[in-house]
């Protein structure tokens, strides 16, 4: 039996360049228009004067996007899934009330931190605050898995609804795991992505202690994350969610449904080196099974959104990556990474940059790294880099989106253009 | 003895709703009231106001129970 194509029929973002929204379309517009979501961020509740350069999605209302009382009994974390899954399940036109015969339609979303606010306010309060009674939602609001069943039980969606935890590739891997149950039969419809809300003091120390986060102040804070720069100090905490409703081919078809793209493939692999050390045979490993997988060779392939966080041995070791797989034809193909503008919100980057992936096929238009072309670091040369500003109105055919984490887990997904 | 305004008003921010205007039979859940939500809320109202609730005292289930939850805790000494 032929394996069911997945289309991709509905997206939805919320982000550092578009927090007043949900909407895919305005995300990929400030993309484009290599607007920086970054600036310095002092978080609630820090003991003493403390700011990072972060990712913050200001302007998010959950009141507004979700309603009360519900927002209230949700993790930032969640209100940022849920409202981007909702945004997601619009814009593919399906019905919102809980329809019968949803019993197979599923959701795979990722998470790094899940409730970490949630976890850091309960600890607050009991270690610090010495109270003997937490807020009674603490578990519920905090568990990892919250926002997948917030999903699922505001559409009605009674098969698979799982949760993955897999650092930086968290919501890649959901992807590629819905991908896979679209194409089996298993599912004809899944709302896929992933969603992290980091910014707790605590946490942010934690990264600090790493020493991987990028040194900033008000000034200088929207242009701290400089992926495959000479100039790059570390990479940007942030927050976000994105969705993704993927959806088997022939179905979209018959509903008449806007087809973005095609998810075609996905490849996974583990470093078995390091847990934080990058490895460029344990990522070119995944790029070449997401390539088999969508049956692609490098000649075909237009564009690649980089994981690229901008650390100094991280950006390097994936160009070097890049660069064994697509051999000749390396020089060709596009190469930016979108954090330099949404910064990077952990579990939910691979949703962030999958929709970042499918709208440049969708719009034939490639946003930028943010920066100066001529700050390109020598140890990150011999790609096509897209950097400075956006390269549009060349249709593109294939693009992969990266997601290498800590642990050593890496995640590829494959793109095709729709047509 | 706390000021009634200021409970009602409290909870009527934090659930979203009118609770003046609104029917007394109104079933809570029917107003995206569930019961995550009220637990969460009765939480608040004693952290806010100071009062204990009784933890025996069953949920509210309606508006008209809600309204007389909030005028046991007006009338109870923090």
């Amino acid at each position: 039996m032929t394996a069911r194509r997945v289309a991709v029929t509905g997206l939805g973002v919320v982000s550092p360049v578009n927090p007043g929204d949900a909407a895919a379309g305005t995300f990929f517009d400030a993309l484009l228009a290599g607007r920086s979501g970054l600036r310095l961020y002092a978080p609630p509740a820090s003991p003493r004067p403390f700011a990072v350069p972060a990712g913050v999605c200001a302007g998010f209302d959950a009141d507004a996007a979700l309603g009360k009382p519900r927002a209230g009994t949700m993790d930032r974390y969640s209100q940022l899934g849920v409202t981007a899954g909702l945004a997601a399940w619009r814009d593919a036109g399906l019905a919102e009330a809980r329809d019968a015969g949803r019993d197979d339609w599923g959701v795979a979303w990722g998470t790094s931190l899940g409730g970490a606010l949630t976890f850091e306010r309960g600890y607050r309060d009991t270690y610090v605050g010495g109270r003997d009674r937490l807020a009674p939602l603490t578990v519920v609001q905090a568990m990892t898995n919250a926002c997948a069943s917030h999903l699922a039980l505001g559409f009605g969606l009674g098969g698979a609804c799982s949760t993955y935890s897999v650092a930086c590739s968290s919501a890649a891997i959901a992807i590629g795991e819905a991908m896979r149950r679209v194409r089996s039969g298993a599912a004809p419809v899944m709302l896929a992505g992933g969603s992290d809300a980091p910014l707790a003091f605590g946490v942010i120390r934690a990264w600090q202690a790493l020493q991987v986060l990028a040194p900033g102040d008000e000034a200088s804070a929207p242009q701290a994350c400089r992926p495959f720069q000479s100039a790059r100090a570390g990479l940007v905490l942030a927050e976000g969610a994105a969705a993704l409703v993927l959806e088997d081919w022939e179905r979209a078809e018959r509903r008449g449904a806007r087809i973005y793209a095609e998810l075609a493939g996905f490849g996974e692999s583990c470093d078995r080196s390091s847990l934080v050390r990058p490895d460029r045979d344990g990522q070119a490993r995944a790029l070449r099974a997401a390539l088999a997988d969508a049956r692609l060779a490098p000649a075909g392939l237009d564009y690649v959104n980089a994981h690229a966080t901008g650390t100094r041995e991280g950006d390097a070791v994936e160009v070097a990556a890049l660069a064994a797989v697509l051999g000749e034809h390396a020089p060709r193909v596009a190469v930016s990474s979108t954090k330099s503008a949404h910064g990077h919100p952990l579990g939910a980057a691979g949703a962030l940059e999958a929709v970042a992936t499918v709208l440049a096929l969708h719009r034939a238009g490639i946003p930028p790294t943010l920066g100066d072309p001529a700050g390109l670091d020598p140890d990150c040369t011999g790609l096509g880099h897209v950097i400075g500003s956006a390269r549009t109105g060349r249709p593109l055919r294939a693009a992969l989106s990266n997601s290498f984490a800590f642990g050593g887990s890496n995640a590829v997904l494959a793109f095709r253009a729709a047509a | 003895m706390q000021d009634l305004a200021s409970v009602y008003s409290f909870v009527e921010e934090r659930l979203g709703l009118d609770l003046k205007r609104a029917d007394a039979a109104a079933e809570l859940a029917g107003l995206g009231v569930d019961s995550l939500s009220l637990l969460e809320l009765m939480f608040e109202i004693e952290e806010k106001f100071g009062v204990a609730i009784d933890q025996d005292t069953p949920p509210p289930k309606n508006v008209g129970e809600l309204a007389a939850t909030i005028e046991r805790i007006a009338a109870a000494k923090p």
